[in-house]
Order: structure tokens, then C-alpha cells, then sequence
């Protein structure tokens, strides 16, 4: 996890507090990780004036993401993937992007359809990113792999 | 990973499984298996416990839906004791809290459970 010198919330040293951050966190495609994106979701958003529930909230959208990279790179064999998460953080809102290189099937949707009144299981993860999060943006193509953007606003 | 499971025979037919700490795509497989298991040696009513459960996701909630699938299947019955809020707003939020029997309390799942002369 790298949390960037010029992006920590508290300067220390003068007790201002810094209104916009990053941090970013990479790890391997294999389902042993999500637990620590999920901590780093947990880190990052506790120190955002979110209630528990939107902090646990966060938790579970981040895992979805991560899940959903996870499959897609053992369906195609690729045990080298790898997941990219950065959270970026401002006095308004908390946005969190999970990226990883490998798109999302075409011929499996990877938002649920509009007005579906049956749920599949394989669509439940995608609901859940859907309602827990304000805004959610995935964009998914052969070259640049599958980008989930999420964003959380602070005191809605 | 923070997970662990154990399972409680109350009779040859029934079973409370227990479930304790973060169910999610690294530890779900484990209660997959475990429920399999179960159905497959005869047990025919089952209660998840998730009242120990801190996290769970779309992956447990499609191995409780396949669980659910295999107990039906075979005639059983497959219930969930749910205390906890936080667990019980993911099945509210996805609609899932239609699909399952869940109980507050295990009193409470096993006397559904027995209830029953079906299975």
C-alpha cells in the first residue's frame, strides 16, 4: 500500500488537515487478497466522516469489484493478474477505482439488467456494487482491461 | 483470513452449521463444501448460523442460494439464523430475504424445521 508523504489527511506537524488524498494498493488476482483491499477500504474510509454502516458499505462494494476481477482472471487462465485500487478522497466524496487488465466478457453484462425482476446468482455482486455506492462507472475494453469507478458523497 | 465453521448434528436429520468471521470468495468454497457434505450423508433440515457472520458477500450468498437449490432437491430444508442486522440488510437490499427462511433466533429455526413433516 503506498500512502503517498503529499497526500495524508493531518499534517502533524502544523495540525492542519490536508483536504484531498490519495492512496493506492496493488494486488495479486487470487481470492486470499480481497481481504486486504477490504482493510485498506476500512483504513482509508475511517478516516472520512462516514458512519459504520457506509464504511461497511464501502467494504462490500470494493470487494465486489475486486471478486469480479478475481473471476474473470481465473476463467481466462491468468494467474499473474493482478487488481488496482485507488482511492481518492476530498471534503465531498470518497471515489474508489478497481482496475485490472482483464474486460469484462461481452456476452455477460457487467450491470444488471434494467427492471430485471429475477435475480441469477452471478448478478447478485454487481447489484450490490449498484446500491451501495452514490455513482458507479465501469468501463470495460480489450485494451485497457476493466475499470470500476465508485463514489461515495460524504454527509448524504 | 478470519473463518471458521463448525457443524452440530442435533439429530440424523438435522444439522446446525456455524459460521464465524468473513465470508467472501476465499472462504465461501469451505462452506460450499461443507453444505454438500451434509446434504449428501442425508442430513434433510439445516440451519446456517450467521449470527457470528461480520462479512458476507455476493459469493456466500450464491453458495446459500445453491445450498438452498440442493436441499430442495433432495426434499430438504435449508434455513438461516440471522440476529445480526448488518448481515440481515444484505439479504433485504438484493431481494434475497424473500427466497430464505430466516430466523432471529436458532430456537426459532429448529422449531420451523421441525415443524415440518415434508422432508
Amino acid at each position: 500500500m503506498s500512502d503517498r508523504p503529499d497526500s495524508v489527511l493531518k499534517d502533524s506537524s502544523k495540525g492542519n488537515v490536508v483536504d484531498t488524498a490519495t492512496v493506492e494498493l496493488k494486488i495479486p488476482s487470487h481470492a486470499e487478497f480481497i481481504g486486504v483491499a477490504r482493510m485498506m477500504i476500512m483504513g482509508v474510509a475511517s478516516r472520512i466522516s462516514f458512519s459504520y454502516d457506509e464504511v461497511e458499505d464501502l467494504r462490500l462494494a470494493v470487494g465486489e469489484a475486486c471478486t469480479s476481477a478475481i473471476d474473470r482472471a481465473a476463467r481466462a487462465g491468468r494467474t499473474d493478474s493482478h487488481i488496482t485500487i485507488v482511492c481518492h478522497m476530498n471534503p465531498q466524496r470518497l471515489s474508489i477505482t478497481v482496475s485490472d487488465p482483464l474486460p469484462y466478457d461481452p456476452n455477460e453484462p457487467a450491470r444488471p439488467a434494467e427492471g430485471a425482476d429475477s435475480l441469477e446468482e452471478q448478478g447478485i455482486g454487481a447489484l450490490l456494487m449498484e446500491i451501495l455506492v452514490d455513482e458507479i462507472e465501469i468501463k470495460s475494453s480489450p485494451e485497457h482491461g476493466a475499470v470500476v469507478t465508485m463514489v461515495k458523497n460524504i454527509g448524504r | 483470513m478470519d473463518f471458521s465453521l463448525n457443524s452440530r448434528h442435533l439429530d440424523n436429520d438435522t444439522v446446525v452449521v456455524d459460521l464465524q468471521g468473513e465470508v467472501d470468495a476465499f472462504t465461501a468454497p469451505k462452506l460450499k463444501q461443507e453444505i454438500i457434505n451434509q446434504i449428501e450423508r442425508g442430513v434433510k433440515r439445516i440451519a446456517i448460523n450467521l449470527a457470528d457472520v461480520k462479512y458476507l458477500d455476493s459469493t456466500g450468498l450464491g453458495v446459500l442460494i445453491g445450498g438452498l437449490k440442493r436441499a430442495r432437491e433432495k426434499s430438504g430444508q435449508l434455513v438461516l439464523i440471522c440476529p445480526n442486522v448488518r448481515i440481515m440488510r444484505i439479504f433485504d437490499i438484493t431481494g434475497l430475504a424473500k427466497i430464505f427462511e430466516m430466523f432471529p433466533s436458532e430456537e426459532e429455526a429448529l422449531a420451523r424445521l421441525r415443524s415440518t413433516d415434508d422432508v
